[in-house]
């Protein structure tokens, strides 16, 4: 009950009308940056996190948390209408969603992708509610060692279940701590790695790094492949909204089912787009008639987006409690409340209830408000797309550069997001994850200082990550997935083998 | 062309010589244990290490898969037509990053937009300036009046009073 007094506080945090006038500018921006190519989520919350360092933090979180939100709708309406995924979590979106816009059927294949996508996000919203009290307070049991294996256990988990090489993976991520690392150094006062180069004594700034992976990097991608839209027409009606809302409790089980997923892959650091193609490919697979996926069946299109929005919201969870992200854009949240001078994990609970609650009442108040705002402006966002991309894509890089220069003021960053663009450019064609790099960035110091601080504990031992039965298990945890891909490709090789003998 | 093969032992020697450079930065602050605990070069002379043995993997399993004939290897990296394409976005964006270094933000802004809409996007002056324009007087009243961040700004500015 206790929960439900603090979300009560919360709400009277979140509803006043200077908030809810921020979510509504959050959600519209996030929708344009959804929208866009080349701007997604994690980018979005970048170019405006340096806009937000004068404000309230509360008032903050609140415009970013909208924005992310409004992105996310955001790359559903280009999913469906130009079938163009405007962000990576919403590529199995467009399995079933643009046949249907193509047999006419586009406002209905948007509401029930805003609708379901409404309702997976509640339902994260709805299991931080309960859960991220009672996680904040187990959490607070936690000292250095146990919170190096969570942090282990985050990136082992990246390197387990990534689906992406796991060597690029390691590389990736080695190089985000990497770069975490350079400049100042928070225990002994050093400047490390910088190689004499004046420019690099305040570190590198992750917001940089997401400006260039994410928003150049794609942008060269999107210019390689040399898209074209084109769109379905879409005016969204009240009737057919209200009408197809009707039809939504019939999916009630490929949406409770969406959401599980989704809200299991936002806690875990799986993220929103493998939620998705997770969530469509349990769905193809549990229905009665497969055949019609890809077609355009609405339980192609409900299955993705539900669990595309309870991973993202659920994301949060972790953030808030442990102060792991669990996506890219909860990273660069994450380094964003850092910036603003909270310290993110359990003691946030104690120190700023109000901060930790209206955040999360917010999160209710801002997905209504995204539905809605989202489904009155979807003629106007699918106009912009109409715009050519030999206009929009240069502005996107001015709009990047300018975003690069204003996180720090500094004209070396500027280079530094070009470089960053090219690395993200060649990673992304070869396979090597991005997420993992933003992380590292993000909680590399942390995972360093809790690293040292055991070491410091146990006089130089690595026993101490084995010292009582919490930690021990995290580590276990950890290592299990670590070794996942061996421990698969064993039992494979193990049941090849037996199956030749029975030959 | 480049193929894919070529691209992939590339970017893991570039990777390998990062994972190195670290290494040896990191040496210089030490990476044994003194009074304070682990010295400052432990954890990134450890993880620039793990880079470095990461990408010697990724050598190692990219040499072996074109010995073994893997299917993507001989793919095409980047083709003719595409590298042209990635190319003519490139390079107007890197005179933008020089501009902007030497005659200030707001100018680049002014003369990419110019330059991507007129020459390459062949659009009339009168959209293309009015695009351009809009474009640089919108970033410089929203940040330099709004919020109050001021941009990189070169010598024309003052010139402009601005």
């Amino acid at each position: 009950m206790d929960n439900l007094a603090n979300l009560m506080h919360g709400f009277s945090v979140a509803l006043t009308t200077h908030h809810l006038l921020l979510m509504m500018a959050g959600v519209l921006l996030g929708v344009l940056v959804g929208v866009l190519p080349g701007l997604g989520a994690p980018n979005g919350v970048s170019l405006l996190l340096p806009l937000t360092f004068s404000m309230d933090p509360v008032s903050a979180i609140i415009l970013l948390t909208s924005l992310y939100w409004g992105a996310l709708f955001g790359g559903s309406t280009t999913s469906i209408l130009f079938n163009i995924p405007g962000e990576p979590s919403s590529v199995a979106t467009t399995f079933d969603g643009h046949p249907m816009a193509k047999q006419g059927r586009a406002t209905e294949a948007l509401s029930f992708a805003f609708l379901s996508a409404g309702f997976g996000a509640l339902a994260g919203v709805i299991l931080i509610t309960l859960l991220s009290g009672w996680v904040a307070k187990f959490a607070l049991r936690f000292s250095s060692p146990e919170y190096f294996a969570v942090y282990f256990m985050t990136f082992a988990s990246f390197i387990g279940l990534g689906g992406a090489s796991p060597l690029k993976t390691i590389v990736s991520m080695g190089i985000g701590f990497t770069l975490a690392s350079i400049g100042m150094d928070s225990v002994s006062g050093n400047v490390r790695l910088t190689y004499e180069f004046d420019v690099l004594l305040a570190g590198v700034s992750f917001l940089i790094a997401v400006i260039g992976l994410f928003g150049i990097g794609e942008l060269l991608l999107t210019m390689e492949e040399g898209l074209k839209f084109e769109g379905v027409a879409a005016k969204v009606r009240i009737r057919d909204v209200v009408l197809t809302a009707a039809k939504l409790p019939r999916y009630w089980l490929a949406l409770l089912r969406s959401s599980l997923i989704g809200i299991w892959m936002g806690i875990t650091p799986g993220g929103p787009t493998a939620a998705s193609f997770m969530s469509y490919a349990m769905a193809k697979r549990s229905s009665r008639n497969p055949a019609k996926f890809g077609k355009g069946e609405p339980e192609g299109v409900i299955a993705p987006e539900t669990a595309d929005h309870a991973a993202g919201s659920a994301a949060m969870l972790p953030m808030l409690a442990l102060g792991i992200p669990g996506s890219a854009t909860a990273a660069v949240m994450m380094g964003g409340l850092m910036i603003w001078g909270l310290n993110p994990g359990p003691t946030l609970f104690t120190d700023r209830p109000d901060f930790v609650w209206g955040l999360i009442a917010s999160m209710y108040l801002g997905n209504v408000v995204a539905v809605v705002v989202v489904l009155a402006t979807v003629p106007l966002f699918a106009s912009i797309l109409r715009i050519p991309f030999s206009i929009i894509g240069p502005v996107i890089v001015v709009i990047c550069f300018i975003g690069a220069y204003t996180a720090a003021g500094k004209g070396f960053d500027i280079w530094l997001a070009l470089i960053f663009g090219l690395v993200g450019y060649v990673f992304k064609k070869l396979d090597y994850p991005i997420a993992p790099l933003v992380l590292a960035m993000v909680i590399g110091d942390k995972a360093e200082d809790a690293f040292r601080q055991s070491m410091i504990f146990s006089q130089g031992s690595l026993s101490i990550f084995w010292s009582n039965p919490l930690v021990t298990t995290l580590m276990a945890i950890g290592l299990t997935l670590l070794l996942m891909p061996l421990i698969g490709r064993a039992a494979l090789s193990l049941r090849g083998r037996a199956t030749a003998r029975s030959d | 062309m480049i193929t894919r093969f070529w691209a992939e032992i590339a970017t893991a020697l570039a990777t390998l010589a990062f994972g190195l450079v670290i290494v040896n930065g990191a040496l210089e602050f030490g990476i044994g244990w003194d009074s304070s605990g682990p010295q400052p070069g432990a954890f990134p002379f450890y993880i620039g290490g793990l880079v470095a043995l990461a990408s010697l993997g990724t050598l190692v399993v990219t040499a072996t898969g074109r010995f073994a004939g893997s299917a993507d290897l001989p793919e095409l990296f980047l083709d003719r037509d595409r590298g042209l394409r990635v190319l003519s976005f490139l390079l107007p964006l890197l005179a933008f990053v020089v501009l902007s270094a030497t005659l200030g933000m707001y100018v680049a802004t002014i003369l990419y937009l110019v330059f991507t809409m007129r020459i390459q996007g062949r659009y009339g002056w009168l959209g293309t300036l009015a695009t351009a324009l809009g474009t640089a007087a919108f970033f410089y009243l929203a940040l330099e009046k709004f919020f109050q961040i001021s941009l990189h700004k070169g010598p024309l500015e003052p010139l402009l009073g601005l």
